[in-house]
């Protein structure tokens, strides 16, 4: 193909923050790239670290989770259990091979629309970077 | 180590208490390197049980193995305890179980036996071959003193004993209502060298690694099974609504599994080997589990299964985590 790769980004957003900040950046008329899909989440501290597996398996190439800042989490401790969960679980991807660019956690408060907007060229970039995920992509999607 | 006329003389007064229903335990296999887990429930049984190097077994899973049959109308449920014995890894899994409240501490009654290494299959059978009968394999010193088909062959410990017992930091248990039979001294402390190295890999070459491990899986689930902590009632692996891995057996489903199955014990694996042991295709499980323990430690400072009144990992938290990669 000549035509440049444009990697899927799937971003789960928390609900009080993130997904607000994406928002403002929307409202704001900021333009951030479109390879990024939002899926609204009530609190990082609600991402399974398999919706990530499970995104990479169905056509992802890199996943964003993003929350609120520590400390200002709308359920108060959500986003340090996420901290944790999604540090392991990077570890893990980069230990059995996987790109640790295509693992990617922010925290986007909902006044940081211009942040967000980084944030997603950041992870584009870094997932371009690593090329097409071929690793365990599901072969038969509607098997 | 214990001998097993003490051992048996303490199993038949536990198992004799009013308030125990079952004791369980090891006795001698019927071939190879392995001794069979028994289950007692009278004083009967208690003359077949044994220690040795050849009790592999990590018997903490049984405790949370057993089915649960609603009880008739107008019954009382059995409430009485269950005796195990344990060694100094896999008393790590019952504290680990008491920390996730998988049963009350009085529900068990703990004979700790301190353990001074016990017999890798693998290796005995590339030593000794095929072997017919079952061996009994005693430890006297730095030796092991295999008695394989009536013979007696002394070989050395290091060469026999699995590879977690040679970087054991816990050959006593670390809880015990009894202990049976004199501490042994620790053998050496848990450097992660083979972590380090594994490290060092690049990244394609650790998912070629990977990706000839995981596709030999023929997802039997025994890890899963066999697993002291893995003693959930509904599996996400086997659930079929939602169904987050399906069951083919091809590279996609088993990366998922096994990335699932290693992430389910990060901050849990107590370092049984037991996953690694049942292996029918021998996928080096162990080498997942040990990155996370290395990190757990190294991260969060966290060991897991030392302390009954620490939380377990993932459900708690410190403000002061380390968060270099988030952005």
């Amino acid at each position: 193909m000549s035509e440049e790769f444009e990697p899927n980004i799937v971003a789960f957003l928390c609900n009080w923050c993130s997904y607000a900040g994406a928002d403002l950046a929307g409202t704001s008329r900021m333009h951030y790239l479109p390879n990024v899909k939002i899926i609204r989440v009530m609190c990082s501290g609600r991402v399974n670290p398999l919706f990530l597996v499970n995104a990479l398996q169905q056509g992802a190439d890199g996943v964003l989770i993003s929350g609120c800042h520590p400390g200002d989490c709308h359920y108060l401790e959500g986003n340090f259990f996420a901290r944790r969960r999604f540090t392991l679980m990077r570890n893990l991807m980069e230990h059995v091979g996987v790109d640790p660019g295509r693992v990617n956690m922010s925290w986007v408060s909902a006044s940081e629309g211009a942040k967000f907007q980084d944030v997603v060229a950041e992870v584009v970039e870094k997932a371009k970077e690593a090329g097409p995920m071929d690793q365990f992509r599901r072969r038969q999607l509607n098997w | 180590m214990v001998d097993n006329k003490t051992l048996q003389n303490k199993a038949r007064e536990v198992i004799s208490r009013d308030d125990v229903r079952r004791l369980i335990g090891w006795k001698r296999g019927t071939f190879g390197f392995e001794a069979a887990p028994a289950v007692i429930k009278d004083p009967s049984g208690a003359d077949d049980l044994i220690f040795d190097a050849t009790c592999v077994n990590n018997l903490a899973s049984f405790i949370t193995l057993e089915e649960k049959p609603p009880v008739p109308r107008g019954e009382e449920p059995d409430t009485r305890k269950t005796a195990i014995m344990v060694k100094g890894c896999d008393s790590r899994a019952i504290v680990l179980q008491l920390v996730e409240k998988a049963y009350e501490r009085d529900d068990v009654i703990v004979l700790g036996i301190p353990c001074s290494g016990v017999i890798d299959r693998r290796k005995a059978r590339e030593m000794f071959g095929d072997v017919a009968g079952a061996v009994e394999a005693t430890c006297e010193g730095d030796k092991l003193v295999c008695e394989v088909g009536g013979e007696k062959k002394e070989v050395d410990r290091k060469e026999l004993v699995m590879d977690k017992c040679l970087r054991c930091r816990y050959p006593n248990p670390v809880i015990s209502d009894e202990l049976l039979g004199d501490e042994v001294e620790k053998f050496a402390d848990d450097d992660f060298s083979d972590v380090a190295e594994f490290a060092k890999k690049s990244p394609a070459d650790k998912w070629a690694f990977w990706d000839e491990q995981f596709s030999k899986c023929v997802r039997c689930y025994s890890c899963r099974s066999v697993c002291p902590m893995c003693y959930c009632v509904e599996c996400v692996v086997t659930n079929l609504r939602p169904q987050w891995t399906r069951r083919s057996t091809d590279i996609s489903e088993n990366t998922a599994y096994h990335l699932q199955r290693a992430w389910h014990l990060s901050g849990r694996c107590i370092e049984c080997n037991e996953c690694e042991r049942v292996c029918p295709v021998d996928i080096p499980i162990m080498t997942l589990n040990r990155r996370m323990t290395r990190d757990v430690k190294e991260l969060f400072d966290y060991e897991p299964g030392v302390d009954v009144e620490t939380e377990p990992l993932l459900a708690s938290f410190n403000p002061q985590d380390p968060e270099e990669f988030i952005m």
